[in-house]
């Protein structure tokens, strides 16, 4: 199977939440129970339940119009995930990278301690990694058991406005680019976000802030400087292991 | 070292020049996805059932998955279906829970005017009733002529609301029934 990505087009998505509603049922992840925000956001935040969250977030100009930015939110199953790096030394096991397809994958046989996850979370420049209360890290998939079938994930079967996108890499960065070129013109601002370094490629075209917090890596989560120096030790620290 | 500034491009950067040493560090141990999700595909097998989602009048095509047991355990957009394509909105996503969801009404209940509580009825109760209701509010306000001495035989007491989950043939039949005991606010909310 080849190296799998998604893209996902903000520029069409109506934030309907199919997305949100399919990705539920095909994980069988029960609903939570949430208080009104005051915006149509619903739920609140990701969870061990909620693998997939469109977010909405209203901005206010001063003088101008209110703008509106849907973000359907999830984990972006990175090149090489931080996340991965933090837990084979927290909790062995925890994190899979799958080879073939480039899917992350937390094992939901492998518990982790409270201030391990703390430090996986922190190292996901998204924000994405969520605990369950027994222990169990838990977010999205890449609907595995179903991409390994040929089935589209979940979330991108059900996109009634093809905001969703799934397939091979090469395929995937083709459109995104191709549909970067189209919507320029109409947005001086789009772009793809960190298009080399994750699988799950948003379309966005305005100030990043605007839709989401962490909807574009860079480097002001300060645990990221703190795992690259990690990671640059990383080989002395692997030396020792296998010396000692 | 430490006053280097390492953004999150540079980052990456660094965790590509010491990929040699994380392989390394794993020593070739590392659990296959494989392992993690040994659990085939839950609807392989599985009874496939073309539907039609019930919530607006768009009529978006489902898959219904059913068990050996003829349970219902997933249902999904029907990527034949020439209206959605495989498409469902939140509403069509959530279909399956129409059939399983623990929260819905297994029986008819009933509060008596004035009482505060719900009591549960049987469903042949609950349709006589309806059907009493219906003909004592009907005899109270049918209206042979109009004040202009027209005749217009109608039934202003009583007005009918939905449904938007009914198909076109059971549509025509209600409507059929509603305008016979002489109803003019009949309501369609088509959409939503």
């Amino acid at each position: 199977m080849a190296d799998k990505s998604f893209f996902i087009d903000t520029t069409k998505c109506t934030a309907c939440r199919g997305c949100q509603i399919a990705c539920k049922q095909w994980n069988k992840n029960p609903g939570t129970k949430t208080l009104q925000q005051g915006n149509h956001q619903n739920p609140a935040d990701l969870s061990a339940s909620t693998f997939k969250l469109v977010r909405f977030n209203e901005v206010e100009v001063p003088g101008g119009e209110p703008q509106w930015f849907f973000f359907p939110d999830q984990c972006r199953h990175c090149m090489s995930p931080p996340c991965k790096e933090v837990a084979d030394e927290k909790a062995k096991g925890a994190i899979i990278h799958d080879e073939k397809t480039g899917a992350v994958i937390f094992n939901p046989k492998v518990k982790i301690k409270p201030g391990d996850f703390k430090e996986v979370r922190e190292a996901c420049p998204y924000d994405i990694p969520r605990i369950s209360g027994a222990g169990i890290m838990a977010k999205c998939t890449m609907c595995f058991d179903r991409i390994n079938e040929g089935m589209l994930p979940a979330c991108v079967k059900t996109c009634p406005t093809g905001a969703m996108n799934f397939g091979d890499r090469k395929e995937i960065l083709e459109k995104a680019n191709k549909r970067l070129e189209e919507v320029k013109g109409t947005y001086k601002d789009a772009m793809l976000a960190n298009t080399d370094d994750v699988r799950v490629i948003f379309l966005i075209v305005d100030d990043p802030k605007k839709y989401h917090k962490f909807a574009v890596a860079d480097n002001t989560i300060g645990i990221t400087r703190k795992m690259a120096l990690k990671r640059l030790f990383q080989p002395l620290t692997s030396l020792r292991h296998m010396i000692g | 070292m430490t006053s280097m500034k390492i953004t999150r491009r540079t980052f990456l950067k660094v965790s590509g020049a010491t990929a040699a040493g994380t392989i390394m560090g794993g020593l070739g141990f590392d659990l296959s996805p494989a392992e993690v999700y040994a659990q085939e595909l839950r609807i392989k097998g599985a009874k496939e059932t073309t539907s039609i989602c019930c919530y607006c009048s768009v009529g978006c095509g489902i898959i219904v998955h059913t068990d050996a047991k003829g349970k219902v355990i997933n249902a999904e957009g029907d990527p034949d279906h020439p209206i959605s394509e495989g498409a469902l909105c939140a509403k069509g996503a959530s279909s399956y829970q129409i059939a399983v969801n623990p929260h819905r009404l297994q029986k008819v209940l009933y509060r008596a005017p004035y009482s505060s509580t719900w009591k549960e009825v049987k469903w042949e109760w609950a349709l006589e009733k309806i059907a009493a209701n219906i003909k004592k509010s009907r005899d109270a306000s049918f209206m042979e002529k109009n004040a202009a001495g027209q005749v217009v035989n109608r039934t202003n007491g009583i007005a009918s609301v939905g449904s938007a989950a009914m198909d076109n043939e059971e549509c025509w039949l209600y409507s059929k029934m509603l305008r016979a005991l002489g109803l003019i606010y009949v309501e369609h909310q088509a959409r939503i």
